[in-house]
């Protein structure tokens, strides 16, 4: 019962932080300078009646919400408009059906825009995650073990340079020595590969990530190595492992069958935290290697003042960092019976 | 007057203090070095950088890009400009900007943590919830939104920085908020009704500050990396050539495609080298303010050393434990004699009791005989023997056929002892694979549960954690896996310390009862006389590391010769004569790593004279060999 009570309420708090940053998101972009409209299509040849027509176009004619007509500057409207013709219901009506307005530059529809771009990011998080982890957690393990030894300083050095790279620098090397090397500069496919054999098109694919991801590994596993090495000296100080020492388990039984799975425990959970600073990461990597996911649609609409694009992408990748840290809470709940029975 | 001339003193020793630990630690200093050289070459740009930033007049077409010559060391970058100039230069923007917008969030995060910390309540509740959503965003995306829709200058830039990066900050203060709040000084201060603000003020700051420090180097750390990102990202003041300005610069106009590493490597140097001395400053920082000692139950232990064989007895024995003397290591120092010369044999379905206060070697002995001392302890002489192996001399895994199926421990205290996140079934099963690979692995779960119920925990308790256990059961599931493997002698480690009387009762009745049954070996540490009376063939009497008195227990009670052990007996409680006067014995157990030089019982003796405080007493035979005593006075009447 306790346990559906932890579900619920973690839950609950994830749906109300959603909730939050949908209303962040949304009074965001109109308590801030600059008008929507005028932002997005900067012509001087507008007239007067071109830019009303966009206005209207966008739905930036109605009042904001009750009381107000705009927040930017602050004009006081009327308090009698039917609510749900206000921006505020329109555009919670619209977010609910999925829909989140048209992109400013390429007059499509935002969500087409980013569902086509999203993958491309989970493939990028995905791989360089997964990498990270496993290196990170590899070494960390090691260091742990072997702590207070040379291999345990050499590593712990390397973390700490690695840490200590800004990413997009790190892409910038990587991709300035690749393009020495014959590596692709560029995007996540060569143009035309298309009419090829899908096994060579996904050759190419791999190819072409091989930078990025490796950017990716180098920068979070320092990261991961260092939790997982303080993680795995706090276990191994237990006395539980003593115990398992004292059975006649060898040091290989000890790490595997009595101290990962505990110390795996803290690293879940900052795994989850962290995909938040992972989104920082993926964004400057993209950028320099010019790889179309979600990160690159931000920095693209940023340039462009394309601000539908750029509040959904915002949106989206604020929910997918919630939704993931929802997951971490309930993967821990999972792997810790404290959790799971009490 | 002499108030004033103690407190700057005070002040100067609490920071000599740091200064002395902080000075030993490498990653601190190096990171110290670091970031005070990028910050003396901002102070001092002016005087260092070769050409004046501002002056591009002269600049033409053939300058672009140029290549690290005599002229320019480092180049010239995309406007043709010298490259060391503008890295020079970029460093007063880079760290003008990360120690600003690190002010601004120190600020607000410090505020937000102690106020929720001292307050409490929906204070409380409502700041933290907001942290925590804080906590959740992104901060990068919400960065470039921010800046956006707003102008891309350094105030701006220094704003939204400062006001994202306070989330951790306020998290860390709250916490030592909370800690410091319930101290003594604080609630005396509350009770003789010191207002709020002056307890923040003089009271709580102080002890926050250390750990504002900590944050603010890793704030400064993170802002400086925040800021070249963004610009990088082309979101930074297009007037201020900072580090990730430049960087933006070249690699958007061409850095790339004309090979023009130097403009692109500098600049993400100078970050590397003020974020990398930053991180180690913080790491050095943590060490010295939070120092934990990097040693755990895995690193190896130090082989024994090597010493001639003493004579066995010829008795049958299962354990016999010669001469044996366990060090520890203390780095730089004389190593601490934890226990020395220490002999005694167990027979099959023998008691041993081992008896002495805290901090007397018990544990440190249990510990040796099977080799499972921290990798600080060794074996620095004598053996132990397991029937004909001797465990000394064995090498890590044959040492691990013998333990648990030979000798297991049960050991002090099992709260912790078990596994946390394996059921107590699968504990006790991870031993019966490990060492009966003939079991018929499909009776493993039968056995688990006779072991079980051999203690008396109920079956149905079997695929249970821990944690779901009371203490007294933890207690026996401990005893349970430890005769998982019919191993011939048990150790128990004081098994019934912070546990309730009755429970107790029934664990040593338990234990008695196995011994009869099983014909089990048991030695048994414990300073609970009473038990050692009604349960024990044997007593070894340890004080400070050496035999005080070895013999048969109704020797002990009736004939004690050692002063330590005649006071002891003083101290407990006999049923025979209710009226007599209980006593215990002033003073403390020597430390091992300060032992006196004669006799470690001396200083407390009540019947010390000078010998004994100068000449360590040798173990004196009486009665044949079945009575040792480590007595001068002894020898006296020998």
């Amino acid at each position: 019962m306790k346990r559906w009570r932890y579900l619920l309420n973690k839950i609950s708090w994830a749906l109300f932080t959603i909730i939050f940053v949908i209303i962040l998101n949304f009074f965001l972009f109109r308590i801030l300078p600059g008008d929507p409209a005028r932002a997005g299509v900067r012509d001087p040849r507008l007239t007067k009646e071109n830019i009303e027509a966009i206005r209207v176009r966008y739905g930036l004619d109605k009042p904001i919400v009750n009381c107000f007509e705009s927040l930017n500057p602050i004009k006081l409207g009327s308090c009698t408009v039917n609510p749900l013709d206000t921006q505020f219901f329109i555009y919670m009506g619209n977010l609910l059906q999925g829909d989140m307005m048209i992109s400013f530059h390429t007059n499509r529809p935002v969500t087409e825009i980013l569902s086509e771009r999203l993958g491309n990011t989970i493939l990028l998080i995905g791989a360089g995650q997964i990498l990270a982890i496993i290196f990170g957690v590899l070494f960390g393990m090691f260091s742990a073990w072997k702590a207070r030894t040379a291999i345990d300083y050499g590593s712990l050095t390397i973390s700490l340079v690695a840490w200590s790279l800004p990413t997009f620098w790190l892409g910038v090397i990587l991709l300035f020595w690749g393009s020495n090397h014959g590596m692709p500069i560029a995007g996540m496919s060569t143009p035309g590969m298309s009419s090829y054999p899908l096994l060579s098109q996904w050759g190419d694919i791999a190819k072409h990530m091989l930078l990025p991801t490796l950017t990716y590994t180098i920068v979070y596993m320092g990261e991961y190595m260092l939790i997982m090495r303080s993680s795995l000296l706090d276990v191994l100080s237990e006395d539980y492992i003593l115990t398992a020492k004292a059975k006649g388990l060898s040091v290989f039984q000890i790490l595997k069958d009595h101290a990962i799975t505990n110390a795996m425990l803290p690293l879940v959970t900052i795994i989850a935290i962290n995909l938040g600073f992972t989104v920082g990461g993926v964004i400057q990597i993209e950028t320099v290697f010019s790889w179309p996911g979600l990160g690159m649609t931000t920095v693209e609409a940023l340039n462009r003042r394309d601000f539908p694009v750029l509040q959904g992408a915002f949106l989206l990748i604020a929910v997918a960092v919630i939704l993931s840290n929802l997951l971490a809470d309930l993967a821990y709940s999972y792997l810790d019976p404290r959790v799971k029975t009490e | 007057m002499e108030a004033q001339i103690v407190k700057p003193t005070q002040a100067t020793t609490r920071f000599q203090d740091f200064w002395g630990v902080f000075r030993k630690n490498y990653m601190g200093l190096v990171g110290l070095m670091m970031l005070v050289s990028a910050i003396l070459v901002a102070i001092f740009a002016p005087v260092l950088s070769p050409y004046d930033p501002s002056s591009t007049f002269d600049v033409t077409t053939s300058d672009i890009y140029n290549p690290p010559s005599s002229t320019h060391w480092l180049g010239t970058d995309d406007a043709g400009q010298d490259v060391l100039t503008n890295f020079i230069f970029g460093a007063r923007v880079s760290l003008t900007i990360g120690f600003f917008a690190a002010f601004i969030s120190l600020a607000i995060g410090g505020v937000f943590g102690i106020i929720a910390g001292f307050y409490g309540g929906r204070t409380e509740e409502v700041l933290m919830r907001f942290t925590d959503i804080m906590l959740v965003i992104p901060d990068l995306p919400l960065m470039m939104v921010l800046i956006a829709l707003t102008k891309p200058s350094i105030i701006n830039i220094i704003i939204v920085i400062g006001a994202l990066y306070w989330t951790t900050t306020a998290r860390v203060v709250r916490s030592q908020t909370l800690a410091v709040k319930s101290r003594k000084f604080v609630l005396r201060a509350r009770a003789i009704g010191a207002g709020k603000g002056h307890i923040i003020r003089h009271h709580i700051l102080p002890l926050v500050l250390p750990i504002l420090v900590v944050q603010a180097v890793l704030v400064v750390s993170s802002a400086v990396l925040a800021e070249s990102t963004l610009s990088f990202l082309g979101l930074g003041d297009p007037t201020a050539l900072s580090w990730g300005q430049m960087l933006n610069y070249a690699f958007g106009r061409g850095a790339m495609s004309t090979g023009a590493w130097w403009a692109l490597v500098v600049p993400g140097f100078g970050i590397v080298w003020v974020v990398l001395g930053l991180t180690l400053l913080g790491q050095g920082l943590e060490q010295v303010l939070n120092p934990r000692l990097d040693t755990h139950h895995l690193m190896p232990s130090r082989p024994p050393v090597k010493s001639e064989a003493a004579k066995r007895s010829d008795e049958e024995t299962l354990l016999e434990v010669k001469n044996l003397s366990i060090n520890y290591v203390n780095d730089g120092h004389a190593p601490a004699r934890a226990v020395e010369n220490i002999s005694f044999t167990l027979k099959k379905g023998e008691l041993i009791g081992l008896v002495g206060e805290s901090g007397c070697g018990k544990t440190t002995l249990m510990l040796g005989l099977l080799r499972l001392l921290p990798s600080a302890g060794q074996i620095v002489n004598g053996q132990v023997y397991f029937k004909d192996q001797e465990l000394t001399a064995l090498s890590e895994t044959e040492l691990n056929k013998v333990r648990w199926r030979g000798v297991s421990i049960v050991f002090q205290g099992a709260m912790n002892a078990l596994n946390p996140v394996r059921t107590v079934g699968d504990q006790i099963a991870e031993a019966i694979i490990q060492h009966l690979p003939d079991f018929d692995s499909k009776n493993i779960p039968g056995r688990v549960t006779d072991l079980l119920e051999l203690v008396g925990i109920a079956a149905e308790h079997k695929d249970q954690y821990p944690h779901q256990y009371s203490g007294g059961m933890r207690q026996r599931a401990m005893i349970a896996m430890a005769l998982a493997c019919n191993p011939e002698v048990v150790i128990a480690d004081e098994p019934t310390t912070a546990l309730d009387v009755m429970i107790q009762a029934q664990i040593l009745e338990l234990l008695d009862e196995l011994r009869k049954k099983l014909g089990l070996a048991i030695v048994f540490v414990t300073h609970d006389l009473g038990v050692v009376a009604e349960m024990c063939d044997k007593v070894l009497v340890m004080y400070g590391g050496v035999t005080a008195e070895y013999a048969e227990v109704d020797t002990i009670y009736n004939m004690p010769r050692h002063p330590y052990t005649q006071e002891l007996l003083k101290a407990f409680p006999d049923l025979t004569k209710p009226k007599k006067k209980l006593s215990s014995i002033p003073g403390y157990p020597p430390r091992l790593d300060a032992l006196p030089s004669g006799c470690r019982f001396a200083p407390r003796c009540p019947a010390a004279f000078d010998r004994c405080r100068t000449e360590q007493p040798a173990l004196h035979e009486l009665a044949g060999d079945t009575h040792i005593v480590s007595c001068h006075l002894v020898e006296a009447s020998k």
